[in-house]
C-alpha cells in the first residue's frame, strides 16, 4: 500500500514538471524591469503598447525614462528590454522569432543583419523623421532603420597633452606629420608624465573589434565622400584590398606600433580607456563611446587628470584625408507583424525636438543623428562630432558591410600578431591580412 | 455494472481526449495567437489517458499502465532531445539562417566544412587537448587523491580545497585566469601574455582545465582508493611490500575500473570543452601557417568553433552541419566507453 501511495505521489511529481514546462510559455512573464536586467525570462508585449529590445545595456536605465515618459504623455506603455553583457543579441532575436515572441522595434546593425531580418521589417520610408536625418537605415530604396545615436571613429586626443607638447592637432594632416608629431611628444614622454604616446591595444579576445573592425574600418573610409563604395565594394568580392590605399594604411599601423604602449597586445577595454583618461596616453584608437566611460566608471581619474579637452584627429594615413567616421553604429526597426502603429509613432515622438530628444541626449548619451535637435549630450566628443559635421568632412562606416563575425574570428587577430612583432613588416602583415580577408570570404 | 460505465465512459474520454490535442495542434500550426492552445494541449493528453486506463481489458491493463507511467519521461525526452536532434540534421542539409530556410542545399555544408582550414585546425587541436587532459588531469587527481588518503593532517580540508575549482563556473573561472595571466604572471613571461600567443595559449587553456576538473577526478579515485578491502592492504604490508610496490601491485589493480570511468570522463568532457575556451581566449590566436594558410583561430576547440560558426558568423546551417559531425564523434567515443566499461565489469 505504501509503495503504491509513494509510485503515485512520484507520477504525480513527473507529471507536474511536465506539466509546467509545457506551461512555460502561456504564464505571463515576469515583470519587465527584471527581464531587463535578467535576460533570462522574455519580456512580453503590454496589451495594445510596444516592446523595445536594445542592446546596450549601459543606456537601460536612460531608455526607460523614455519609456516612462511616452507612457505619461500618450497613454501607450513602453517595455524597454536590454540583452547585453555577454548574450548576442540578434542570435536571442532570432529565438525570439521561433519563439513567436518578437517585439515590435528591435536592434540590428544594418547590412550584416539585414539578410537575416530581409521581409520581416517594416517599410519607414513615409515617417516624418527622415527628411530630418542621414543617417537612417536605407535598402534597395526604403527605410528600414530609426538610428538613434551618433559614433564617431577618429584618433581621439588629450589636448592638455598636446598644448603642453606644442603640438597642434590641426597640423596633423598626413602620414608624415602624424609621425613628426608623435616623435615630438615621444621626446617628451617624461616630462609629460605619458607612458607612451599612443594607447593602441589590439588583445584579440575580447578587444578584436577595436583594431579588426574600426582601425580596419578606416581603411574603407578614412577622407571619401559618406557614399563612397569603392573599397567596401571591392572587398564584398572576395574580400579583396586596393592595394594604392591599403599600403599607406599598413603604413600607419606599423606608426601605431612603434608608439603605443607594448601592453596592448594583451590589455583589456578598460585599462586602455582608464590609461587615457589618467592622461598616460596622448591618443588612443577608441572613438566617441569612451566619452560615457570617462564621465562615468573612469570619472576619478579623468577629474584627477585635469578633466582634460579631448578632440579628433581624422586616421590620416595619406596626406589630404580630412574626416572622422560618423555613424549610427546600429538602428532601430520595427517588426512588421507586430504592433507597427504605435512603433512608428514612437519613433516619431523620439525623434522629435520637443519629444525623447532631450532624453536620449541626457539620459543616454546620445549624439543625436537628427539637424532639428537643439540638446547635447554632456560629452566631452560632443563638440568635435558637431564640429566635424557643420564642416561636412565626416565619412561613413562602410565596414559594417564586411561579412559577419570578420572581426572576431579573422582579422583581430592579425593585428595582434604584427603588435606583438611577429611580422617584420607592414608588407608582410598587410599580405597576410589579404590572405585572411580571401580566405574568410571564401569558407 | 462498473464496467459497463467503463465501456462507455472510455471510448468518449479517448475521443474527447484525442479532439482536444489535434484542435491544439492545429491551431498552433494555424499560428494561432490563443493562449488556451497550452492548457487544452495538456487537459486533452491527461483525459486521453483516463480514458486509456479505463479502457476494458484484462489482458493489456498492465502494458497500458506502463505506457502512462512511461508517457512523460518519454514526451520530455522527446522534446527536449529527440525532436531537435532530427530538426537539426535536417537543417543541416539547408541554407537554414536561424529563421527561415530558402533551399535545400544538400551535402554542401559538409563539403565547406571540410574544406576549411580554420576547422580541421580545431579538431586538430580538440583531439590534442583530449589526449593532454586525458592524461594530465588523471595523473593530477590520482595523486592528489593518494595525497588525501595517505593519512595526511587536515586531509579533508584540502579535499575540499582541491574540489572547490571544480565548483565555480567554467565562464567566471576562464576569466579569473585570464586576468592572472594578463596581469599578474605577466612579468614571468617577457611581458607578452601567455594567452597571446597559441602555444602557449592553449598550454594555459589546459592548466586552467586541470585546475577546474581534477577535484572532481580526484574525488571518484578517492572513493575508489578507501573501498579497497582493508585486509588485501594489511596482507600486503605483512609480506613486506614497500609502498611503491602497495601502489602499483596492489592498488592500481584494485581500482581499474575506477580509471576506466575517470579515462571516459575526462575524455567527453574535453571533447566537450567551451566555457573556459571562450572566457580564457575566445578562440582567438595566430598559426603562421597551416596548409599554407594563416589562421585566426589559433585555440578555437570544436565546441567554440561551432558556436562562433553559427553565432558571430552568422551561418546557422554550417554551424549545424559541424554539430552534426560533433555528435557523430562523441556517439563513436561513448559507444566506446559503454563497450569497454562493460567488458570491465565482466572480468572483475
Amino acid at each position: 500500500m505504501k509503495k503504491k501511495v509513494f509510485a503515485i505521489m512520484l507520477a504525480a511529481a513527473t507529471v507536474c514538471a511536465t506539466l509546467s514546462a509545457c506551461a512555460g510559455t502561456a504564464a505571463p512573464a515576469a515583470p519587465a524591469a527584471d527581464a531587463s536586467t535578467e535576460a533570462a525570462a522574455p519580456a512580453e508585449t503590454p496589451e495594445g503598447g510596444i516592446r523595445l529590445v536594445n542592446n546596450k545595456v549601459e543606456v537601460d536605465e536612460g531608455l526607460k525614462k523614455l519609456a516612462k515618459a511616452y507612457e505619461e504623455k500618450t497613454g501607450v506603455p513602453v517595455v524597454i528590454e536590454s540583452l547585453g553583457g555577454g548574450i548576442d543579441t540578434q542570435a536571442t532575436l532570432k529565438g525570439y522569432y521561433q519563439a513567436d515572441n518578437m517585439p515590435d522595434i528591435f536592434v540590428f546593425e544594418g547590412d550584416i543583419h539585414y539578410p537575416t531580418w530581409e521581409g520581416l521589417l517594416a517599410d519607414l520610408s513615409d515617417e516624418a523623421w527622415v527628411n530630418d536625418t542621414e543617417a537612417e537605415y536605407v535598402r534597395d530604396g526604403k527605410v528600414y532603420g530609426f538610428p538613434t545615436t551618433t559614433e564617431a571613429i577618429g584618433l581621439a586626443y588629450n589636448a592638455d597633452i598636446l598644448a603642453k607638447a606644442g603640438v597642434d592637432p590641426k597640423s596633423i594632416t598626413g602620414p608624415e606629420s602624424m609621425r613628426k608629431a608623435f616623435e615630438t611628444i615621444d621626446a617628451k614622454k617624461d616630462e609629460l608624465g605619458l607612458t607612451s604616446v599612443l594607447g593602441y591595444y589590439t588583445e584579440s579576445s575580447q578587444l578584436w573589434w577595436s583594431p579588426g573592425q574600426h582601425v580596419f574600418g578606416t581603411y574603407f573610409d578614412s577622407g571619401l565622400a559618406r557614399d563612397d563604395t569603392t573599397y567596401i565594394d571591392l572587398f564584398k568580392d572576395g574580400g579583396k584590398l586596393d592595394m594604392d590605399r591599403a599600403t599607406p594604411w599598413s603604413e600607419m599601423v606599423a606608426l601605431f606600433n612603434e608608439y603605443t604602449d607594448p601592453a596592448g597586445v594583451s590589455g583589456t577595454y578598460d585599462a586602455q580607456v582608464l590609461g587615457f583618461a589618467s592622461g598616460k596616453y596622448a591618443f588612443v584608437t577608441q572613438g566617441s563611446w569612451i566619452g560615457a566611460t570617462l564621465m562615468n566608471d573612469d570619472k576619478e581619474a579623468y577629474d584627477a587628470a585635469g578633466h582634460f579637452e579631448i578632440g579628433m584627429i581624422p586616421y590620416a594615413f595619406i596626406e589630404g584625408q580630412d574626416t572622422i567616421l560618423t555613424n549610427s553604429p546600429n538602428w532601430w526597426g520595427v517588426y512588421k507583424d507586430g504592433n507597427v502603429e504605435e512603433a512608428k509613432k514612437f519613433l516619431a515622438w523620439c525623434a522629435a525636438d520637443d519629444g525623447g530628444q532631450e532624453i536620449l541626449a541626457k539620459d543616454c548619451g546620445f549624439i543625436s543623428p537628427y539637424a532639428s535637435n537643439t540638446h547635447a549630450p554632456d560629452d566631452p566628443f560632443a563638440k568635435t562630432i558637431a564640429e566635424y559635421t557643420a564642416a561636412g568632412t565626416t565619412s561613413s562606416w562602410h565596414w559594417l558591410s564586411m561579412k559577419a563575425g570578420i572581426g572576431q574570428n579573422a582579422t583581430g587577430v592579425v593585428f595582434q600578431d604584427y603588435a606583438m612583432g611577429n611580422f617584420p613588416d607592414a608588407k608582410t602583415f598587410l599580405d597576410t591580412l589579404q590572405q585572411v580577408c580571401t580566405n574568410y570570404y571564401a569558407n | 455494472m462498473n464496467s459497463v460505465a467503463n465501456k462507455l465512459l472510455s471510448p468518449i474520454l479517448l475521443i474527447a481526449g484525442a479532439a482536444m490535442v489535434i484542435i491544439s495542434l492545429i491551431m498552433d500550426f494555424a499560428g494561432s495567437g490563443s493562449s488556451l492552445r497550452g492548457p487544452m494541449l495538456v487537459i486533452g493528453i491527461l483525459v486521453f489517458f483516463a480514458g486509456l486506463y479505463l479502457f476494458p481489458t484484462q489482458k493489456h491493463h498492465r502494458k497500458i499502465v506502463y505506457v502512462i507511467f512511461l508517457f512523460p519521461l518519454l514526451f520530455t525526452f522527446a522534446v527536449t532531445v529527440i525532436i531537435p536532434l532530427v530538426l537539426g540534421i535536417c537543417y543541416s542539409f539547408t541554407d537554414w539562417t536561424g529563421i527561415r530556410f530558402n533551399s535545400v542545399v544538400g551535402l554542401t555544408n559538409y563539403m565547406t566544412m571540410f574544406k576549411d582550414p580554420a576547422f580541421i585546425w580545431s579538431i586538430l587541436i580538440t583531439f590534442i587537448f583530449v589526449v593532454l587532459n586525458m592524461v594530465l588531469i588523471n595523473l593530477v587527481g590520482f595523486l592528489l587523491a593518494l595525497l588525501c588518503t595517505s593519512g595526511i593532517k587536515g586531509g579533508g580540508f584540502f579535499r575540499a580545497s582541491y574540489f572547490l575549482p571544480n565548483l565555480i563556473g567554467g565562464i567566471v573561472l576562464g576569466y579569473i585566469w585570464q586576468f592572472v595571466f594578463n596581469n599578474v604572471i605577466i612579468d614571468m613571461t617577457d611581458n607578452i601574455s601567455w594567452l597571446a600567443r597559441s602555444k602557449t595559449a592553449l598550454f594555459a587553456i589546459v592548466v586552467v582545465y586541470i585546475w577546474q576538473y581534477a577535484g572532481y577526478i580526484m574525488l571518484i579515485y578517492i572513493t575508489g582508493l578507501t573501498q579497497i578491502p582493508g585486509d588485501v592492504l594489511e596482507a600486503a604490508k605483512i609480506d613486506g611490500a614497500n609502498p611503491a610496490q602497495t601502489l602499483f601491485k596492489v592498488k592500481i589493480p584494485m581500482i581499474a575500473s575506477t580509471i576506466t570511468i575517470c579515462t571516459f570522463l575526462t575524455l567527453t568532457s574535453a571533447f566537450k570543452q567551451f566555457d573556459v575556451n571562450m572566457a580564457l581566449t575566445n578562440g582567438a590566436g595566430s598559426v603562421a601557417n597551416f596548409m599554407g594558410n594563416y589562421l585566426s583561430n589559433g585555440t578555437q576547440m570544436l565546441a567554440l568553433n561551432i558556436y562562433n560558426t553559427a553565432i558571430s558568423k552568422n551561418n546557422y546551417a554550417l554551424g549545424q552541419a559541424k554539430a552534426v559531425f560533433f555528435f557523430i564523434i562523441l556517439a563513436v567515443v561513448s559507444l566506446i566507453q559503454v563497450r569497454v566499461s562493460n567488458k570491465k565489469e565482466v572480468e572483475l
